[in-house]
């Protein structure tokens, strides 16, 4: 009676197989070593989102904040630094401007009970508004060598944003497979009656599991302002999707208590492959947002429908 | 044993200032507007005028046609949040089926509408029959709308048009237009759809329990599907219009900053984001809140920007007061 | 003579809302000064009909929800709870029914949820696992703590649970219907498993409707009815005729009035309809102006059934002939068009908009009904719900008063108003008198029997036996998804054997 059970890692798997041979076969000069850097370090701003994304996601929850707070982090650090501020500061209050928003959306995501989309939403857009009042609209760019080094430069031929990328991601899985806490906002996300009922504050995950993805969409605000050199105060806004659609590709379950960094960062590497793989076929960036948008309904409908059919299997009398 | 109906009648000032209270209570945005324009007319210069006042309502006609369409959708308990960029892809569908196909202008409207009826099922069939969550679902599509309008217009506004598509817009009379009469008769039409109708009847059930509604016989499938259609189809008048106004077709006209207006104001406007209550006077009232707001930080002189940054603020000042409302209760 | 260990004494509570407070100027008592006490090391079992008490007296001693009134002892000394995991740290130990497991998440994660052992933040994962098979092997199981608990089955779930319970030091374990969803071998491991922690002093109270059940495992009986404290008896006195007489007690009275005479005219029939791939098909009928009793445990079929007749739920074949056309996936709202209506067990999930006035509540089966062309025509509204709420003695301010505000029998009568301004002919009323007061429950029967008489054919679902004996004219009894026994004579009604059909 069992159907065949085919998991979601499977498929990712399989996505990211496809997509290379089909990749490579196609496009000349795709496998080459710089190509699959330079893809990396694209898709390093989509997986550090994709980081506290995860655990949002895992407690059922969701993050729209990134397309305003990405800029708005990036802003603060950035006007900082123009203003001659050293760089770690700069980058902490950068971070702690990200931090406190996100722990502010867990705020009223559990305190005040509000849908965390309408409030990620909102909280978003107050930071997106303050990120074009910062500076009138306007980008800024011109920042220290130092600080473009960390965007651009590389160390042993690998670009120092795979470095950061590479931090975030295995930080993100040792808190999430190795401390209390990742227990916590797994258990969190797949039955909360039992947390609760054990005592541990659901709260306290709330805020950490926004905190920590605000601390997130900071560092990628950050880092992308290196990348480019330049901080626009919407320069947020593809990131919102990819984000999402990274974590969703990986196999992250919107229906709560499912889901792996690792996988996430796969999810992020397909978008910026596919990315890279229709920029080098010269098709439009347009059918991109196209693709991601599909791609997600189309993977949460999945979960979606398997979850309502064990629900339907699971019925006994 | 006594049964409804039969409340004695209280001496006459308790009458009134129950009436009053019961008023202020559904009509909270009405009180909000009142007092926000008599501050703004005795702090702000040049605030207190016909011209101005005319200026502010010509600037809400159209959000809130559009916000008319989301009150609907939230008293599902749903929500659009592609209708910004439905309504760049109805902008610029309109301008190319008027300008660059030449069709008649009847019939570019029709198609445009049309286009907004497609979009509203889209959503309201993957929300109702595949039961993805409406957030994710008009996040999906809204960009997948978003790359249509732009690949459709191959990333180009579309400029002048023709006088008498323009015409439909812009016709003045009593300092007025045009669009703000077809924003007075979506309203009275959506007044009555939804204080005056079964389907409106039906909806609130719906938003509120919507086992209970199903178990009454309401086909709630039909109106769940149909409260994105309708949402989109207002959508696509109020592109239709805005296009006229600004006598340009673009597929970025809208987006998510658009989108996160029209919401401000029909929360404002006291609809709850878990669906069942939503108003079409409280609705209107949102959106002139909204613009009351835009047009005195454009009197002030103050950057543009603090607007969209104290929108937010608004908004979340609104959703917080009504969480603490109902909490109460 | 064994020690005892803890006392309850003269229990009290009121009908409660979710938060387990008590709903504002209620009488209704859910529990009326119910004693109950556990020795060391027995299996003590609880038993009563649906709506006895037992869950929410259980739901007390598990800290879930405060007594009303009432002193709760352990080893001598007056204890109370704050919340169930106060509960746990005075050795109490709950296992729900429906299980209270991560099921994402693996076995040592779940037995250890909330007290990882490790340093700090960070978690000791060999030593946990170790500790997790350690434990699980003390009971002779082999299960592997990483498994996730999903990939388990209900009986090793319920073991987890078992686990995670003891690993507090539980002394008392509650067991609420823990074999009902188990295999008969999964069934005998759990008895050999609860012999084994009775060996080891650990005392449980056993909540079960399985007679047989009780014999092989139970040291004391107690039974419950209606809220109250029928009596205890030791496993060795236990006789089967005089339990059942305990659990049903004698109580029919005037309440109950039945005027109508039944017809012979079908209106509804069904027929094979199984209401799951894996049971038995069920045949029923309702004549016109007859009242039908079905009687069922909770959980038996019984509102599965009425769904899957009333259009909102599938069902596995068979035919559903109703006023003499067969009806085949239909939406409720054709259902109620054509006058069959389907009254919902969950008045607050299924029956009412709470947060809409009583006037909107009443006419919302009906709107395309009384209102065509869409339009609500006010004074016809309101006539129209005046009259129902006089009809039935709704108890209200006004008719714009929302029906949150309202009592629950008030509640009840507004949703039966709603259906009967249908003007059904067939009514399938599920537990219609649940949560409701003496008046209120009397004044609905009345309106039951007023129907049979002009002619409407009802269905009553019951879980109370005096209710389904003293109104209906032919029951039918659900056990296991199916029905079990019809019974059409009235001298053939009694508690005892409709009992012993449910229980099987």
């Amino acid at each position: 009676m069992k159907p065949v059970k085919i998991e979601k890692k499977h498929v990712v798997y399989t996505l990211i197989v496809v997509v290379f041979i089909v990749a490579s076969s196609f496009i000349p000069g795709f496998l080459s070593i710089r190509n699959i850097m330079n893809i990396v370090r694209q898709s390093s701003i989509i997986a550090i989102c994709a980081c506290g994304m995860t655990m949002v996601i895992i407690i059922k929850g969701i993050d729209l904040s990134v397309t305003g707070m990405l800029s708005f982090c990036a802003m603060i650090n950035g006007l900082l630094l123009l203003q001659g501020w050293p760089i770690p500061v700069a980058m902490i209050i950068g971070l702690a401007a990200g931090t406190v928003l996100g722990v502010f959306n867990g705020f009223m995501v559990d305190t005040l009970g509000i849908p965390a989309f309408i409030t990620t939403l909102v909280v978003g857009n107050v930071g997106g508004g303050l990120a074009l009042l910062l500076n009138e609209g306007r980008s800024i760019g011109g920042f220290p060598d130092a600080y473009v080094f960390m965007g651009n430069g590389t160390i042993l031929g690998v670009p120092v944003s795979n470095y950061i990328m590479a931090i975030f991601v295995i930080g993100t899985s040792v808190i999430m497979a190795k401390t209390r806490l990742g227990v916590y906002v797994y258990a969190m996300g797949g039955n909360e009656t039992v947390v609760k009922q054990q005592g541990i504050s659901t709260s306290m995950i709330n805020y950490f599991v926004y905190g920590f993805s605000g601390f997130c969409i900071a560092m990628a605000g950050i880092l992308l302002s290196g990348q480019l050199d330049t901080v626009h105060p919407t320069q947020g806004e593809p990131y919102q999707l990819d984000a999402i659609a990274a974590c969703v590709i990986g196999g992250v379950s919107m229906l709560g208590g499912e889901g792996k960094v690792y996988f996430s960062l796969i999810g992020a590497l397909i978008i910026g492959v596919q990315r890279n793989i229709l920029n080098l076929l010269g098709i439009h960036p347009f059918y991109q947002n196209i693709f991601v948008g599909i791609i997600i309904i189309v993977i949460v409908a999945i979960n979606i429908f398997k979850k309502n059919r064990a629900i339907e299997l699971s019925k006994v009398f | 044993m006594h049964s409804a109906d039969n409340s004695q009648i209280k001496d006459i000032p308790s009458v009134i200032s129950n009436a009053l209270r019961k008023f202020v209570k559904a009509n909270g945005s009405v009180v909000i507007f009142l007092i926000l324009w008599i501050v703004a007319s005795v702090f702000v210069r040049n605030f207190f005028s016909i011209e101005n006042m005319l200026l502010i309502i010509k600037q809400a006609a159209i959000p809130t046609i559009a916000c008319l369409g989301i009150t609907v959708v939230l008293m599902t308990g749903g929500i659009d949040l592609s209708l910004g960029y439905t309504l760049g892809l109805c902008s610029i569908s309109v301008g190319l089926f008027v300008k660059s196909f030449g069709l008649p202008i009847w019939l570019s409207i029709v198609l445009t509408l049309l286009i907004g009826i497609a979009v509203g099922l889209f959503n309201g069939v993957l929300v109702q029959y595949v039961r993805v969550p409406a957030f994710i679902t008009t996040l999906g599509s809204g960009f997948i709308i978003f790359g249509l309008a732009q690949i459709i217009s191959s990333g180009s506004d579309i400029n002048r048009l023709p006088p008498a598509f323009r015409a439909i817009g812009i016709t003045e009379f009593g300092g007025l237009n045009t669009t703000v009469v077809i924003a007075i008769v979506t309203c009275l039409v959506m007044y009555y759809v939804l204080h005056r109708s079964t389907f409106g009847r039906a909806l609130a059930a719906f938003g509120f329990n919507n086992r209970t509604a199903r178990m009454s016989g309401i086909k709630t499938e039909r109106i769940n599907v149909m409260a994105y259609v309708i949402c989109s189809f207002l959508v696509a008048i109020a592109a239709i219009l805005l296009t006229i106004r600004v006598n340009c077709a673009q597929p970025t006209m809208g987006g998510g900053v658009y989108t996160f207006e029209v919401i401000t104001g029909a929360i404002i406007g006291g609809a709850s984001l878990f669906g069942g209550v939503g108003t079409v006077i409280g609705s209107v009232f949102g959106i002139l809140i909204v613009k009351i707001i835009e047009n005195c930080i454009n009197l002030l002189n103050v950057s543009y920007y603090t607007y969209q940054a104290f929108q937010g603020i608004v908004i979340l000042l609104a959703i917080i007061f009504e969480n603490v409302k109902n909490r109460k209760l | 003579m064994k020690k005892t260990i803890l006392e309850m004494r003269e229990i009290t509570k009121y009908i409660f809302d979710a938060f387990g407070h008590a709903l504002r100027g209620s009488t209704v008592r859910i529990l009326d000064s119910v004693d109950f006490d556990v020795k060391e090391a027995e299996v003590h079992v609880l038993i009563g009909e649906n709506g006895a008490g037992k869950s929410t007296l259980m739901k007390i001693l598990g800290g879930i929800i405060p007594p009303d009134g009432g002193t709760m002892k352990l080893d001598g000394k007056e204890i109370s709870f704050s919340g169930p995991r106060e509960s746990l740290h005075h050795g109490i130990g709950f296992i729900h029914q429906e299980l209270n497991l991560c099921l994402n998440l693996d076995v040592a994660q779940n037995i250890f949820l909330g007290r990882e052992i490790g340093k700090k933040l960070f978690i000791d994962k060999k030593n946990m696992y170790a500790r997790s098979s350690e434990m699980l092997a003390k009971l002779g199981f082999d299960i592997d703590p990483h498994t996730l608990v999903r990939d388990l089955s209900t009986a090793q779930q319920q073991i987890i649970e078992i686990v995670k319970v003891l690993s507090y030091d539980c002394r008392i374990i509650i067991m609420d219907e823990p074999t009902a969803s188990l295999t008969s071998t999964e069934i005998e491991k759990l008895f050999e498993i609860i012999k084994e922690l009775q060996k080891k002093g650990i005392s449980i109270i056993y909540i079960s409707h399985r007679f047989e059940e009780l014999k092989e495992i139970g040291d004391r009986i107690t039974v419950l009815r209606d809220g109250k404290y029928i009596g205890t008896v030791p496993i060795e006195e236990f006789d089967y005729d005089q339990i059942i007489n305990m659990m049903v007690g004698r109580k029919l009275g005037a309440m109950y009035q039945c005027h109508h005479v039944p017809t012979t005219e079908k209106v509804l029939e069904v027929k094979n309809l199984k209401i799951a791939s894996h049971t038995k098909p069920i045949d029923l009928y309702v004549n016109k102006g007859e009242v039908v009793g079905l009687s069922g445990l909770v959980g038996s079929g019984r509102t599965e059934l009425a769904k899957s007749i009333f259009g909102s739920r599938t069902y596995f074949g068979g035919t559903i002939r109703y006023d003499g056309q067969v009806i085949k996936k239909v939406h409720p709202s054709q259902l109620i068009a054509k006058g069959l209506v389907y009254l919902s067990e969950d008045r607050k999930l299924e029956g009412l908009v709470l947060e809409m006035p009583i006037a909107h509540n009443i006419t919302l089966a009906s709107l395309p009904r009384l209102f065509p062309k869409t339009n609500i025509h006010r004074g016809k509204e309101r006539t129209v719900a005046l009259k129902g709420v006089r009809d039935l003695n709704i108890i209200s301010n006004s008719l714009d008063q929302l029906c949150n505000t309202l009592s629950g029998g008030n509640q009840q009568k507004v949703v039966l108003a709603k259906w009967l301004l249908t003007e059904p002919k067939v009514l399938i009323l599920d537990e219609p008198t649940r949560g409701i007061d003496v008046n209120a429950k009397s004044e609905i029967y009345r309106i039951i029997d007023r129907l049979a008489s002009e002619g409407v054919g009802i269905l009553m679902i019951s879980s109370e036996l005096p209710e389904i004996i003293g109104m209906s004219d032919r029951v039918y009894v659900m056990r296991n998804g199916t029905i079990s026994a019809e019974l059409t004579e009235k001298e053939d009604f009694d508690q005892e054997k409709i009992l012993s059909y449910t229980l099987g």
